[in-house]
């Protein structure tokens, strides 16, 4: 095993993820290697990184070049190879078998992915290569998400994973979640079957609808389905379809894919990168939303609902406990939806503790790369919003849904519930 | 000062890397949140509150909300009828309420004040923040008309360091990276995740603009949203205080010394005035020297950390010397022998300073406050100086026009 990382590569420097975490690593004054199809695309890739970093010195610390020209040497001389290619098993096999030649021993290897199974990603692979590869996740935009998710899979050297762990904590300052090695790890697994429910429910109330009751307001600096535009709904299906395939529990019955979905996808209304998804701006500056039934789009609404408006106010003076005592005194069918999703949250989170994360860990990991990966309140910061165990215990029970035993965790301190203000946002 | 002592209990700073605007928070929420944090940490029980000061600068323009004090009633029921003042005296707002609230508890009007700084900046753009700033100076003489005033009016006071002594840039590009570097141990400050070295601190470019000469992006404190609260003590409250924690009040921090001068608004003034005056703002040092006499101390080798107003890496390199850390216009050298950073003789700033925490400028004199305590008391955590006793803070208002220093201390 390497004792240092002193110079890294990155296989997809062009991309953004694969750009933006080599970005990182540049800036701690390590070598780094952006490597693409082409030499102008991982020139893209350093733009980006100088974008992040805010500087143009961090050039200096990377080297761009294509797979053809630069691959075997910069293999070579990398004490940490990045793979951040497509998410698919022949792509991602096809690189592997390049950096499996050319690899010096005891290189680390880690893939960006959090769906596809590491050991099939593994499978066939020498010794070298099986005792180094690991999984280091990275949120995006990394300068800005501080959340990795890092597990190993069966071959993987115990030291090489924590080795990872203590260079992303200490020398790229990542909040570093240890996961186990299941399909989407912690922070995916747990909001896609949110934001799945969530358009399951658009189709029945609308899309503004949603986004305006389960918004900011009840702890996410995006409202769900913006942050589904933001995703791009093809990567939305490709990790709801992953998770189907890959994960079963409880609420697996969440994890829908509505017909609309593959409408609009069709349609190319991928989100944000094709300027149209849930969401549409006009010329004139206003946003029109999709209409599940039609896939076309229709004016805004502007919804306005006494509790959700009243609680809103609370957020924007700071009265979190007010804004939320106002949500669980509500009555009607938008009230049930809002604490409906902020329980299930609640109830999943916790359901996964020992199946995504250790059990030793409680809801910790969970809880930070949550925040730290996504920008919500944690799911222990809502239990607390919501009243403590005991309430949402209730609540779960008249809802239908299972009470987790971890629910019983450990509580949060009144400054850490203080200290997830950040997340309430007045919108 | 020895005969009616005022203690420092604690209090709360508000993460400076925050955007209240974005999250569409009332400037109110954001004391609300200091006030909280306050009395989770402190567990002061909001009925021995007596008073309630609030330092803030430019609320009205910023936020379109004047009369800040008046929101401290509603976090509490026990609050209603609490008398509270706002203080304002640009960035220098809440060291000013400090000094007021020592006055009234040595006068033996009240024996707890709540004081809060706050400043929410982020709800304009930088050209008309900047604008903004300029009524920190004489506005009609020195910024109308102009961009971005008070990096030029800095600069100026680079200028004339230059003019007397020579200055090199490098030593303000250390500064910079100083700042930063102390900024990434402190879980609170604004800048803990950006990126910077000392080769961009010298570097001019896309992203690191020039402002004014040699002042450039990193060479500015930043624009920040952010509130403290804490807590000053007369010396009865704070013996019961210590009696209920089991403490020994002499482990309290309290205020040893204090120094407060104004000088000529106009900085053009301010530098004829000290024409042939061995400091280039001699009206700043005698705050500092005033600060040292009341805390009967020597210099500033009695010290063990300071945490200057560095609103612009000039304005730091002013601080070294009018702190005596070398001789008037020698400042480079307390840099060049690593006397300021981390683990150097008097460390400078290790909270990251104005430049690397943030400047929410209304805030900042009780953020140095607290800083300053948390210090004293061994209690900051990845930002501690080993063994820390006595600090001192310089906060100024103005182009060190108002100017305050404080020395903490437990004195034992």
């Amino acid at each position: 095993m390497i004792e240092q990382i002193k110079c890294a590569a990155v296989l997809g420097g062009s991309g953004t993820v694969g750009s933006l975490s080599g970005g990182l690593i540049a800036q701690n004054g390590i070598r780094v290697y952006f490597l693409s199809r082409t030499a102008e695309r991982a020139e893209r890739g350093l733009e980006r990184a100088i974008a992040q970093a805010r500087s143009e010195v961090i050039a200096r610390n990377i080297v761009c070049g294509d797979y053809e020209h630069l691959l075997e040497g910069a293999l070579k001389e990398a004490d940490w190879i990045v793979e951040a290619v497509a998410e698919d098993v022949a792509i991602k096999r096809q690189v592997y078998d390049k950096i499996e030649s050319h690899m010096k021993a005891g290189a680390i290897v880690s893939s960006t992915t959090s769906s596809l199974p590491l050991d099939k990603l593994a499978e066939g692979r020498s010794e070298n290569f099986r005792r180094n590869f690991l999984s280091t996740h990275f949120y995006n935009p990394p300068g800005r998400m501080l959340a990795c998710e890092v597990t190993g899979q069966s071959d993987t050297d115990p030291d090489v994973v924590g080795f990872m762990r203590d260079f992303l904590r200490n020398t790229l300052a990542r909040e570093v979640i240890p996961v186990r090695n299941v399909a989407g790890f912690a922070g995916n697994r747990i909001a896609f079957l949110l934001l799945a429910r969530i358009t399951a429910l658009a189709e029945e109330y609308g899309v503004e609808m949603m986004d305006y009751l389960v918004g900011p307001y009840t702890g996410r600096l995006l409202p769900p389905l913006a942050t589904l535009d933001l995703v791009g709904l093809d990567i939305h299906k490709a990790i709801i379809q992953n998770l189907c395939e890959h994960t079963n529990d409880r609420m697996h019955d969440w994890l829908v894919l509505p017909d609309y979905i593959n409408k609009m996808i069709d349609n190319n209304l991928l989100g944000n990168k094709t300027r149209a998804g849930f969401y549409k701006k006009l010329e004139s500056g206003r946003f029109v939303f999709v209409d599940p039934a039609t896939c076309d789009y229709t004016p805004a609404i502007e919804p306005h609902i006494a509790f959700v408006e009243k609680a809103k106010h609370f957020i924007r003076m700071g009265m979190y406990k007010e804004a939320f005592d106002t949500i669980r005194a509500a009555d009607g069918k938008e009230a049930d939806i809002v604490t409906d999703i902020l329980c299930a949250y609640v109830a999943y989170a916790y359901l996964l503790i020992g199946q995504v994360t250790e059990s030793r860990f409680g809801i910790d990991g969970i809880d930070r790369v949550m925040s730290f990966g996504f920008n919500w309140a944690s799911p222990s910061v809502i239990l607390e919003m919501l009243g403590g165990r005991e309430n949402v215990s209730q609540l779960l029970a008249k809802k239908g849904l299972t009470v987790p035993d971890t629910l019983q965790a450990e509580r949060k301190s009144a400054m850490e519930i203080l200290e997830a203000g950040k997340y309430f946002v007045a919108k | 000062m020895e005969d009616k002592k005022v203690y420092i209990l604690g209090g709360y700073q508000t993460d400076f890397a925050r955007n209240w605007a974005r999250e569409n928070k009332h400037i109110a929420a954001m004391m609300r949140e200091a006030y909280q944090g306050s009395v989770e940490i402190t567990k002061i029980e909001p009925g021995d509150i007596d008073a309630a000061f609030v330092g803030n600068f430019a609320g009205e323009l910023y936020c379109m909300q004047g009369h800040l004090s008046a929101f401290f009633v509603d976090f509490d029921p026990r609050f209603v009828g609490v008398p509270t003042i706002r203080f304002e005296n640009a960035c220098a707002s809440s060291a000013v309420a400090a000094l007021s609230a020592m006055a009234y508890i040595q006068a033996g009007i009240y024996d707890l004040v709540c004081l809060i700084g706050v400043e929410q900046m982020k709800t304009v753009d930088a050209a008309r923040g900047g604008d903004y700033l300029g009524t920190a100076a004489w506005y009609e003489q020195e910024c109308t008309g102009i961009e971005f005033p008070f990096p030029k009016l800095f600069g100026k006071l680079g200028d004339e360091y230059d003019k007397r002594y020579g200055l090199d840039n490098n030593y303000l590009a250390r500064i910079a990276e100083i700042n930063y570097a102390n900024a990434k141990n402190n879980p609170n400050a604004q800048t803990r995740n950006w990126f910077m070295n000392l080769e961009h601190a010298n570097t001019c470019g896309k992203y690191n603009t020039t402002l004014s000469g040699r002042i450039k992006v990193t060479d500015c404190s930043q624009i920040t949203d952010g509130a403290i609260c804490l807590y000053l003590a007369s010396e009865r409250y704070a013996a019961k205080y210590a009696d209920h924690r089991g403490l020994d009040i002499r482990d309290i921090p309290r205020m040893l010394g204090w120094g407060h001068t104004t000088a000529h608004i106009e900085f053009a003034r301010k530098v004829a005035d000290s024409a042939g005056d061995d400091y280039v703002l001699p009206v700043t040092r005698k705050a500092i020297t005033d600060a040292y006499k009341r805390a009967g101390i020597k210099d500033c080798w009695d010290l063990d950390v300071i945490e200057t107003h560095d609103c612009f890496t000039i304005s730091e390199y002013m601080a070294v010397d009018h702190f005596g850390l070398t001789k008037p216009g020698d400042s480079w050298k307390a840099i060049e022998e690593g006397v300021i950073g981390m683990g150097g003789k008097l460390p400078i700033n290790p909270s990251g300073g104005l430049i690397g925490c943030g400047h929410p400028v209304g805030a900042t004199g009780a953020r140095q406050l607290l800083d300053a305590y948390k210090q004293v008391t061994g209690t900051a955590g990845t930002y501690q100086v080993a063994g820390a006793k006595k600090v001192a803070m310089l906060n100024i208002g103005g182009i060190a026009t108002t100017n305050v220093c404080f020395v903490v201390g437990t004195k034992n």
